[in-house]
């Protein structure tokens, strides 16, 4: 006999197995974290207080990024059936992300079309964060964590300040996740089922075509995946989960083939270059450099968080450092990898570290936290004891768990009192949101009118009346879109109004067409003050007329 | 389709315990059964001793060995007597029939077995000396009508097909006949196939007139609900080796072809009770054809894919057939390694490439058999084809001892 495994002890060839449910086996029916109530209760308990503080709010806070503007704006292309963008697809990104909010955004924007701006359509990412939080929790139980620690990842992942704010914006990276922790969960599936794995490829390939990003995560996953499988079905379930993954993930380039954009060429975009432009991004800096624009972001996070992103590379450490003796840093050692990866990637010399670069680690961070804190608890609780222990050793140990407890609370709830007040209560988009309504109220003809305006507000004036692309133009796309410019042959004088939002202000010094447009023209009304205010600058007196016999070709 | 043919080829490694579950258990000591073990033989005097030989080395106490040999086949017979003659357990059965073929050469033999369990063997075939032990405590342990063995082409280096050929019985008796197992329909193979003698005395034995009398048998049996236990271990399968040229291997696949399409228009597998079991016998009984038709239209796809100008959605859905082609591909590659361990054998890198590149060539063999088999039956050529049958053993014979 080759076999090895117990199974085969049992006196039977089961062959038939009329009464076991399809692909659960009895022996691991009870690892799964279905099927238990408690965990039921308190999933659903602590998804409700999630959902709570993330969604009272938040259209209002954080401050409308113009990341979010563009995907929204490309969802609603394709909701309209204008292709993947309502410029030209520039494969600057894989389009599956912006496919996947106008599925999420499809209802309400069908319901009412105007809701389809970034503040009300936030709510949709609700969703995202919720199954992200559900995931995360399967996740933690199927690798082993206690419910308490558990409960914990679920509460660190879903009530940071700092993931706060950045579930609640609409970015591509919170899909991502969502995609990543599925494919963990499959991978770390009991039953340890070949179609699961090959699911776990799956999910892992549309988290990569969400955002690519996640690709640098995939090698934390096959380690985890290879944990999980059992050496007989193991070759088969990992090939089944590459290959899965790698076809999906064929899928872009081949889009990208069929569509003759593969390589570049003569009047054509291209995947190549498309790619060649994210990877010579200029860099910003060393990350713990101080005045480096990485170092800026870095403690634009800190800003939010201290706790979430120190604990969580403290946890990592932790269980990466005690591999060999302790049990929950092997459960973990996928997540722990994970987040070491994403480190070690932040680190690079002088690499390009976008604000939202912390999404993908926040589930990993929450999770190798609570597992940290497991392991603690069980050295604390546990560890050498025996069964003759004395009382007052029994008690020593209680003692210092409940001092560590109180002194943990202590230092976390007012840090994250006070940021998820902020969350729940601030309005930082009022400017935002006169800007839109002079906009819309003040201007006589919007479909007549040309603006530059920053993607954030491009929904609001389409759906104001202005032509979209090119009445509504997103501000940078009369430098850098060729289908725009030559719409523009006098430059500025071509156009109507600039919207200056501070990021306008602030990439306007890269885009000669703005910039002039900024300097030859006048604030005719200012929302907010300082660095964050809105003008609304209209193209100085004299031009406009010309202006507009050229734009409305 | 494809999807379905590689979901059910998967089957055995879903889960380490579905992978356990389809192997011997191993006997608890206690013998209970008594086996007559049918041997046809035909032409097939250089390897038939050996085989006897093999068998009668056999871990089991209380077994008979029926050699059945033809009227007009004095070589094959004169190794058979001498066997019966060196050991009580040896017994010959002569078939007189005019038109010869094995179905009903085994039901010769079915009226002279005394056991209470009939098996078959080929002449060529190398049995392990542990498995009727297993076998016995299968029937015991599960109370099944039927237990179905693996068998298992070895040569696999011989040639491209036959690399092809070996891979293929690897995923049907190690994965794919255990799913059939367990959903109560399946087609049985030609040998190593065990059955209850009073079982298959109701059932009138072997249909003389069926090409495929052994996938026949599995489903009259399966369809009166009769149960079947599929167990594999690669150290206990019978190993066999592939048609020794690729016409062979072509007529024997028509053959089979022929034998299934035949089952199917005998609508023995209408009686099966639930609607999922009557379409995976339908699929199953089909699948020949389905293949033939999928070998064509795969490439065609892509191909149109790539030259015509298609609107992009439209490309990628034809482009879909593709994907899971590549995806079988890649667990037949996978496959390969596995057998390769499991048997001990060395599979190098230029079996690998062969596997690949052999691919799209193998399809083509199986569509032309598939072509060839409705053509015949169409034709009503089933007569025919069994004494041309009977006539390629005759090459069977000539070929080479499969190593011990």
């Amino acid at each position: 006999m080759t076999s090895t495994l117990p199974a085969t002890a049992t006196s039977t060839v089961p062959a038939q197995r009329p009464s076991a449910p399809e692909g659960v086996s009895a022996p691991f029916t009870g690892l799964r974290s279905r099927g238990s109530r408690a965990d039921l209760i308190l999933c659903a308990g602590l998804l409700v207080a999630i959902l709570l503080v993330q969604g009272w709010n938040i259209a209002a806070y954080p401050t409308l990024s113009d990341d979010e503007g563009t995907y929204l704006a490309q969802a609603w292309a394709v909701q309209q059936g204008k292709g993947l963008a309502h410029y030209t697809y520039w494969y600057d990104h894989p389009p599956l992300g912006w496919i996947q909010i106008a599925l999420l955004t499809w209802v309400p924007a069908h319901l009412s079309p105007s809701l389809m701006t970034v503040g009300p359509m936030r709510s949709t990412m609700l969703v995202v964060s919720a199954v992200s939080a559900v995931l995360l929790y399967v996740l933690a139980r199927r690798l082993s964590l206690p419910r308490w620690a558990a409960g914990l990842a679920m509460v660190l992942f879903g009530l940071s300040p700092l993931s706060i704010v950045l579930q609640r914006e609409i970015f591509l990276d919170n899909i991502a996740v969502t995609w990543t922790l599925l494919a963990f969960c499959l991978a770390a599936s009991p039953s340890r089922h070949l179609w699961h794995h090959f699911g776990a490829g799956l999910a892992a390939a549309a988290a990569v075509l969400t955002k690519e990003t996640m690709l640098v995560v995939l090698p934390a996953l096959f380690v985890t995946m290879w944990r999980h499988s059992h050496r007989d079905t193991r070759k088969f379930a990992l090939t089944g989960a590459v290959t899965a993954c790698v076809l999906i993930g064929t899928a872009y380039p081949l889009f990208a083939l069929l569509k003759g954009e593969l390589l570049p060429g003569g009047g054509h975009v291209s995947l190549w270059e498309g790619i060649t432009y994210q990877m010579s991004r200029p860099g910003s800096g060393f990350v713990l450099e101080r005045g480096t624009g990485s170092y800026g972001v870095l403690h634009s996070w800190l800003y939010y968080d201290r706790i979430l992103p120190v604990g969580g590379l403290a946890g990592a450490l932790l269980l990466l450092v005690t591999f060999r003796w302790s049990v929950t840093a092997r459960a973990l050692a996928g997540p722990a990898l994970t987040v070491a990866i994403l480190a070690l990637v932040a680190l690079r010399p002088n690499g390009y570290l976008p604000a939202m670069y912390v999404i993908q680690a926040l589930p990993f961070l929450a999770l190798v936290l609570a597992g940290g804190t497991a392991s603690v608890a069980h050295a604390v609780l546990r560890r050498r004891r025996t069964e003759q222990e004395r009382a007052y050793v029994t008690r020593g140990r209680r003692g210092l768990a409940a001092a560590l407890v109180l002194a943990a609370g202590a230092y976390v709830v007012p840090r994250w009192y006070d940021g998820d007040r902020t969350a729940v209560t601030a309005d930082a988009n009022a400017p935002y949101r006169a800007a839109s309504a002079w906009l819309r109220t003040e201007v006589e003809d919007p479909e007549d009118t040309r603006v530059l305006v920053d993607d954030a507000l491009w929904l609001d004036l389409v759906h104001d009346g202005y032509r979209p692309g090119l009445g509504a133009i997103w501000f940078y796309k009369a430098d850098l879109d060729p289908a725009v410019t030559k719409t523009m042959s006098r430059g500025w004088r071509d156009l109507d109004y600039v919207v200056a939002s501070p990021t306008v202000r602030r990439d306007a010094a890269d885009l000669p067409n703005v910039r002039a447009a900024i300097g030859h023209s006048t604030p005719v009304a200012t929302f907010g003050s300082g660095e964050d205010r809105i003008e609304i600058r209209r193209i100085d007196a004299g031009h406009t007329t010309t202006a507009r016999s050229g734009g409305s070709r | 389709m494809a999807a379905f043919t590689l979901w059910w080829q998967m089957h055995a490694w879903r889960t380490p315990e579905v992978l356990a579950s389809t192997r011997f258990a191993s006997p608890d000591g206690g013998g209970g059964l008594s086996f007559s073990l049918l041997l046809p033989a035909r032409h097939e005097q250089a390897v038939l001793d050996h085989t006897i030989r093999r068998l009668l080395e056999s871990s089991h106490t209380d077994f008979e060995i029926i050699v059945i040999v033809g009227h007009d086949d004095p070589e094959t017979a004169e190794v058979a007597r001498s066997a019966e003659a060196r050991d009580p357990r040896v017994r010959v059965v002569v078939d007189h029939h005019e038109r010869k073929n094995k179905p009903k050469a085994m039901n010769t033999a079915l009226s002279h077995c005394r056991g209470d369990v009939v098996g078959v063997f080929d002449a060529e075939d190398q049995v392990h000396p542990e498995l009727l032990a297993h076998v016995d405590q299968a029937f015991r342990t599960t109370g099944a009508d039927v237990v179905q063995g693996g068998v298992q082409l070895i040569n696999f280096h011989s040639s491209w097909y036959s690399l092809r050929n070996c891979l293929e019985y690897f995923f049907w008796f190690r994965s794919r006949l255990h799913l059939h197992a367990q959903k109560g329909f399946i087609p049985l193979g030609g040998n190593t196939v065990f059955v209850r003698t009073d079982v298959l005395r109701e059932a009138e034995g072997w249909d003389p007139a069926c090409l495929a009398e052994d996938c026949d048998l599995g489903v009259r049996l399966s369809s009166v609900g009769k149960k079947v236990v599929v167990a594999y271990d690669s150290d206990m399968v019978t190993k066999e080796e592939t048609p020794g040229s690729l016409m062979s291997l072509l007529k024997q696949r028509t053959r089979w072809n022929q034998g299934f399409l035949q089952v199917y228009r005998k609508r023995d597998w209408k009686q099966l009770p639930t609607m999922g079991q009557r379409l995976l016998a339908r699929y199953t009984l089909m699948t020949p054809y389905l293949q033939a038709v999928s070998g064509v239209i795969i490439p065609l796809d892509v191909a149109v894919a790539l030259f015509l100008d298609v609107p992009v959605g439209i490309a990628f859905v034809t482009f879909l057939p593709a994907v899971t082609a590549l995806v079988t591909f890649v667990f037949e590659l996978v496959g390969l390694h596995d057998f390769g361990k499991q048997y001990g054998l060395r599979v190098r890198t230029v079996h690998y490439l062969k596997l690949v590149a052999g691919g799209p060539f193998y399809q083509v063999l199986l569509a032309g058999a598939a072509v060839r088999a409705v053509w015949r039956e169409q034709r009503g050529h089933d007569d025919w084809e069994l004494t041309s049958h009977v006539g390629a053993h005759l090459t069977e014979a000539t070929r080479e001892d499969v190593a011990a």
